[in-house]
């Protein structure tokens, strides 16, 4: 009880991290195993470290987005043969509840959320540079980077 | 025939973390062939190139500390092991995916616990770790997770206990009678990581009270 996300000017009560990570861990080590590419991350530092308060909600609204629309959709059904559904449904409820959550203000300078665009797109790119396949799978397998950046915003 | 022959030489290659001093631990079949060594490889997650450990390149034990080369706590580490049998046979297996945030287990906290006449006082002391911020400051279990705390237990006898917890590093359980033994139990929680240490235990016995009564 009591815990909070706080991205900058945003604040999202009524999740609890540690349910995400339970949601997770029982998918990590199966879906981490499948990805092969280990010298290529896509949350890479440049995409996640020294963001901003104020980019953090826009920055975390866009990603999980994309992990909603893009990577739990289509991964979907890789997971229903691992039967894992129920932590994915877990997982995507919980992302899309903050989801819902966050309002990214258009108040703020361009510049803030141009930066958080910016390092959006950075993983976007990575993404888009690997096969489908092979993107999904490590995109997949990020969730606990993103995760532990998310962390960082729990109080 | 070959293929089972070297799979006998290297089994569960994996990292041991507790309190950030990671360990990478593998094993090999009882009956597997004497002489093997063993070579341990190291890699950021991300990045092209792998790295040799130095010390542990042809080593016959089965473990290798890697604490510093995995210190970075917002990294991802993979590591490698490849052990040569004296046969000319070998075997190659890599770790998963490894964080030390994620995977390491506390250890109990350290603990001095001071009798009174009628109070035991519990005195938790910082936990250091291997793992230094950017300005070269050791850390500890404190400073690397915001929200740790502290739960203890004062066993009064079987069917009651006091408790206490919270962040700071002093306690006292007071109204105890003199002259009793107490057990106490202190343990370490991270409920954002959802960890959590084993406990300490101490069995001390309050002063004998010798004011006039």
């Amino acid at each position: 009880q009591g815990h909070e996300f706080r991205f900058g000017p945003c604040q999202v009560e009524g999740v609890a991290l540690p349910r995400l990570w339970e949601a997770f861990q029982t998918m990590k080590d199966t879906v981490q195993a499948q990805d092969n590419i280990t010298s290529v991350r896509l949350l890479r530092r440049e995409v996640l470290q020294n963001v901003s308060g104020a980019e953090s909600c826009h920055l975390t609204h866009d990603l999980l987005k994309f992990y909603l629309n893009t990577v739990f959709k289509n991964y979907h059904s890789k997971i229903a043969e691992l039967k894992m559904l129920p932590s994915l449904s877990s997982l995507a409820n919980n992302f899309l509840f903050i989801v819902s959550k966050l309002q990214p203000s258009n108040h703020e300078s361009l510049s803030v959320s141009d930066s958080a665009h910016r390092r959006f797109l950075l993983f976007k790119r990575a993404f888009k540079q690997l096969e489908i396949e092979a993107a999904l799978t490590k995109a997949f397998g990020e969730v606990d980077i993103l995760l532990t950046w998310m962390g960082k915003f729990y109080r | 025939h070959i293929a089972e022959d070297s799979s006998k030489l290297l089994q569960h290659v994996k990292f041991q973390s507790s309190n950030f001093e990671n360990i990478l631990m593998w094993d090999s079949e009882p009956d597997s062939i004497p002489g093997t060594v063993y070579s341990v490889d190291y890699k950021t997650y991300g990045e092209p190139q792998w790295l040799a450990k130095a010390g542990c390149q042809r080593i016959t034990r089965k473990s290798c500390n890697l604490t510093m080369e995995t210190g970075n706590l917002t990294e991802f580490y993979y590591a490698r092991v490849t052990a040569v049998s004296s046969g000319g046979l070998s075997a190659t297996k890599m770790t998963e995916r490894f964080n030390s945030l994620q995977h390491t287990t506390i250890k109990p906290p350290d603990v001095t616990c001071v009798p009174k006449v009628r109070s035991i006082q519990m005195i938790v002391h910082p936990t250091l770790t291997p793992v230094y911020d950017g300005d070269g400051h050791q850390l500890t279990l404190e400073e690397i997770f915001q929200n740790l705390f502290y739960r203890l237990e004062l066993h009064i006898n079987h069917t009651y206990q006091m408790h206490l917890g919270g962040n700071q590093r002093e306690y006292e359980f007071s109204g105890l009678t003199p002259d009793t033994e107490f057990l106490g139990s202190i343990v370490i929680l991270v409920p954002t990581w959802s960890k959590e240490s084993a406990p300490y235990v101490c069995r001390v016995k309050t002063l004998p009270d010798r004011t006039w009564t």
